[in-house]
C-alpha cells in the first residue's frame, strides 16, 4: 500500500501541489500527464529523492515521509533504465542484493530466478552497452523485483522503444503485474499505454492531480476541460446557458439531460466533451437515440494506419472530428471527399458537460 | 585529403613541434657521458626522486580534499557555487613566484597557520612538506577540473537508481560515482602530478633547499652554465615520459574495460 497525503515539494520554479494518492496493494496505478508536468518529480518524491515542504508518504503502512531511498524498499525504472554500464547484467541485477548484505548462494540463485522469470538468462555477462532496448529494460526490472519492493516505480518505461517493441513489452508489463502481484505506480503521456494497463488512473499537469480513479470513470467523466483534453477527447464545445437555463452552443440546442449548477453559469462557462466514436456520419438510428442532428461540410480525411480519420465544420465555423474503421468507411453510400456536406449526428452516450475550470476532483 | 584536412593538420602539427622540437633537441644533443654522470650522480638522483615523491604526495593529499570538493560542484547547487569554481582555477592565473610568497605569507614561521603547524612539528620553510604545498597549490585545478568532469560524465540517476536499491549515500559514492569516474581521477591525478613536478617558482621561494630537480637545473644553470644543466633536465624528461606513458597507458586501459 502506497498512501501519500497533500504532499508538496518545491523545486526551483517548479513546485508539486498537495498531491494525495492512495494506491492498493497489489493494485497497477497509472499517472497520466503531458511532458513537464512533474510525473517523474512525483516519482522521484515517493521514492526518497526529494525533501517534502508539507505532507506525508506511507508505505506498506509506515510513515516514510524521512525515510532515505535505501530505507523504503521501492524499486525504480527509468525511461532510459539506467543500467549501471560498468557492471554486467548479473552484477547489476545483484547490485540490489549485496547492498542489502545478500551474501554468495543466495544472491546467484535470486539473480537466475529473476533471470529465468524475465527470461534473460542468456544475457548475464553482458554489458548494459550491448543490449536492445527490450532487453535493458527487462534487466532494469529484474535489477528492481528481485530484491521484492513494496511498490514499482515505472517512469515512463516504455517511450524509448520502437512500437512493437513498446506493445509486446506492455502486455509483458502486465503479465509480470499479474503473476507477482506487485503494487506498481507507473507514469506515462502515453493514453494507450495508460488505458491498456492501469487498475487506477490519476491525470496530472502542472504539478497537480487533477482527477483520479477507475479509468472507465476518468474517460466518460471527465472533471474539468484540461482533463479532457489530457485524455485525448477529440472534441470539445464550449457552451453557455441561455435563457429559461438553455444549453447554448455553436451547433444549436444539445439534447442532454443536465441540471445546471453555478459552475456552469460562471463566466468562463462549461464545456461538451464529445468522444470522436460519438460523432457518426451518416446516421442510422432513431432521431431519439441522438443529442443532435445536423449537416456538416467534410473539411479533411486524413489516413492512419487502422482508420480514416474525418474533419468536419458546422456553418456556426464549430469543428468537430471523427473516426471511422477502414471497413466503415469502405461501407458508406456516399463516396468521402472534401467539401461534401454529409448528415452527422452526435450520440448521447459519452457526450458529458464539465465546467473550463480545473477544480480536482475524485471518485474514488 | 581534402584542402580542410590539410590546412587543420598543418596547423595543428606546428604546435606539436613547437613542444616535440625543443625537447627532441636537448635529448639529441646530450653528451652521453654527462649523462651517465649525471645517471651516477647522488644530488641528481636524490632531487629528481624528491620532486616525484613530493609531487605525489600533493596529489594524494589533494585527491583526499580535491574529489569530494570536485564531486560537490558537479551534483550540488549552493550558492557561491561559480565563486568556488573561481577559485579552484585561480592557481592557474596568477604567477607561480606570486603564489609562492602567497603561501609563505601563511605557512611561513613568523605567520599564525605556519606557527600553529609548527607547534605539532610541522615546517612548511624549506621542507618536503612546504614543496609539496607549493605543488599543490599550483597544481590542483587539474586534479578537481578533471573530477569534477568526471562526474559530469555519467547521469547522476544512476546514483539515485543505487540509492533505491538499498546503498548508502557512501555505498553510492564509492561503488557508483567514484567507479564510473575514475578514468577521469586517474587522469587529473596524472595531469596533477605532472604539472607538481613542474613547478619552479612557487617551490622557489617556499622551499630553495631541499632542491627539486627543476630548482637543481637552475641552480646549476646559474653556477656552471647550459652544459651541466642540461644531462639533469634531459634524465628528469626521460624519467617523466616513461611514467607518464605507463600512466597513461593504464588510464586508457580503465576506459576500455
Amino acid at each position: 500500500m502506497l498512501r501519500l497525503r497533500d504532499v508538496s515539494v518545491p523545486l526551483g520554479d517548479f513546485r508539486l501541489k498537495e498531491i494525495s494518492l492512495h494506491v492498493k496493494d497489489g493494485e497497477y496505478m497509472v499517472l497520466l500527464g503531458p511532458t513537464g508536468t512533474g510525473k517523474t518529480v512525483l516519482l522521484e518524491t515517493i521514492a526518497g529523492m526529494h525533501r517534502i515542504k508539507s505532507g506525508s508518504i506511507f508505505i506498506h503502512d509506515r510513515d516514510a515521509t524521512r525515510l532515505p531511498p535505501e530505507k523504503r524498499n521501492l524499486g525504480v525504472v527509468y525511461q532510459d533504465y539506467a543500467l549501471f554500464p560498468h557492471l554486467t547484467v548479473r552484477k547489476n541485477i545483484a547490485f540490489g542484493l549485496q547492498m542489502k548484505g545478500e551474501r554468495g548462494s543466495r544472491i546467484v540463485e535470486a539473480v537466475e530466478r529473476m533471470a529465468d522469470f524475465l527470461d534473460i538468462g542468456g544475457i548475464l555477462n553482458r554489458r548494459p552497452a550491448n543490449l536492445s532496448g527490450g532487453e535493458r529494460q527487462r534487466v532494469a526490472l529484474a535489477r528492481a523485483l528481485v530484491l521484492e519492493p513494496y511498490v514499482l516505480l515505472l517512469d515512463e518505461p516504455l517511450s524509448a522503444l520502437d512500437r512493437s517493441t513498446r506493445d509486446r513489452l506492455r502486455r509483458e508489463l502486465k503479465m509480470i503485474h499479474r503473476k507477482l502481484g506487485v503494487t506498481i505506480v507507473h507514469i506515462t503521456h502515453d493514453l494507450t499505454e495508460a488505458f491498456f494497463l492501469a487498475d487506477h488512473l490519476a491525470v496530472m499537469k502542472d504539478g497537480s492531480i487533477l482527477q483520479q480513479g477507475i479509468p472507465e470513470n476518468v474517460l466518460k467523466r471527465p472533471a474539468n476541460r484540461v482533463v479532457a483534453e489530457l485524455l485525448g477527447i477529440e472534441n470539445l464545445i464550449a457552451g453557455t446557458i441561455g435563457e429559461n437555463d438553455g444549453y447554448v452552443t455553436p451547433l444549436g440546442p444539445l439534447d442532454i439531460p443536465i441540471v445546471p449548477s453555478a459552475s456552469m453559469k460562471s463566466p468562463t462557462g462549461f464545456c461538451l466533451t464529445i468522444p470522436g466514436w460519438c460523432v457518426e456520419v451518416l446516421p442510422g438510428k432513431e432521431r431519439a437515440q441522438y443529442a443532435w442532428m445536423g449537416n456538416m461540410t467534410v473539411t479533411g480525411i486524413n489516413n492512419t494506419e487502422g482508420q480514416v480519420e474525418l474533419e468536419l465544420v458546422h456553418t456556426s465555423g464549430e469543428q468537430l472530428r471523427t473516426f471511422l474503421s477502414r471497413r466503415e468507411a469502405a461501407a458508406l453510400p456516399v463516396s468521402l471527399e472534401k467539401g461534401r456536406e454529409v448528415p452527422v449526428a452526435i450520440q448521447r452516450e459519452g457526450v458529458h458537460w464539465v465546467p473550463s475550470t480545473d477544480h480536482p476532483s475524485s471518485d474514488g | 585529403m581534402s584542402n580542410f584536412k590539410v590546412v587543420m593538420w598543418g596547423l595543428g602539427a606546428v604546435l606539436l613541434l613547437i613542444v616535440v622540437v625543443p625537447l627532441l633537441r636537448m635529448i639529441l644533443a646530450a653528451d652521453p657521458t654527462v649523462l651517465k654522470a649525471a645517471v651516477t650522480d647522488s644530488e641528481v638522483i636524490g632531487s629528481i626522486l624528491l620532486t616525484l615523491r613530493c609531487a605525489l604526495w600533493a596529489t594524494l593529499v589533494c585527491a583526499l580534499f580535491g574529489i569530494p570538493l570536485a564531486y560537490m560542484l558537479a551534483r550540488w547547487h549552493f550558492p557561491g557555487k561559480g565563486l568556488v569554481q573561481g577559485v579552484i582555477d585561480l592557481p592557474v592565473m596568477i604567477p607561480h613566484t606570486a603564489a609562492g610568497i602567497a603561501l609563505l605569507m601563511v605557512y611561513g614561521r613568523a605567520f599564525l597557520v605556519g606557527k600553529a603547524f609548527a607547534s605539532i612539528g610541522l615546517s612548511f620553510v624549506g621542507t618536503e612538506a612546504g614543496i609539496s604545498l607549493a605543488m599543490a597549490f599550483v597544481s590542483l585545478p587539474f586534479l578537481v577540473n578533471a573530477a569534477r568532469e568526471g562526474f559530469l560524465s555519467f547521469d547522476p540517476r544512476l546514483e539515485r537508481v543505487a540509492r533505491t536499491l538499498g546503498a548508502s549515500p557512501w555505498k553510492a559514492f564509492f561503488r557508483v560515482s567514484m567507479s564510473l569516474s575514475w578514468r577521469s581521477i586517474l587522469s587529473g591525478g596524472i595531469m596533477m602530478w605532472a604539472r607538481g613536478i613542474s613547478e619552479f617558482g612557487a617551490v622557489i621561494v617556499l622551499a630553495y633547499h631541499p632542491m627539486t630537480a627543476p630548482v637543481l637545473i637552475w641552480e646549476r644553470f646559474e653556477s656552471y652554465g647550459l652544459k651541466y644543466a642540461r644531462p639533469v633536465a634531459v634524465l628528469l624528461i626521460l624519467l617523466c615520459l616513461i611514467i607518464f606513458a605507463v600512466l597513461r597507458g593504464i588510464a586508457a586501459k580503465r576506459k576500455e574495460a
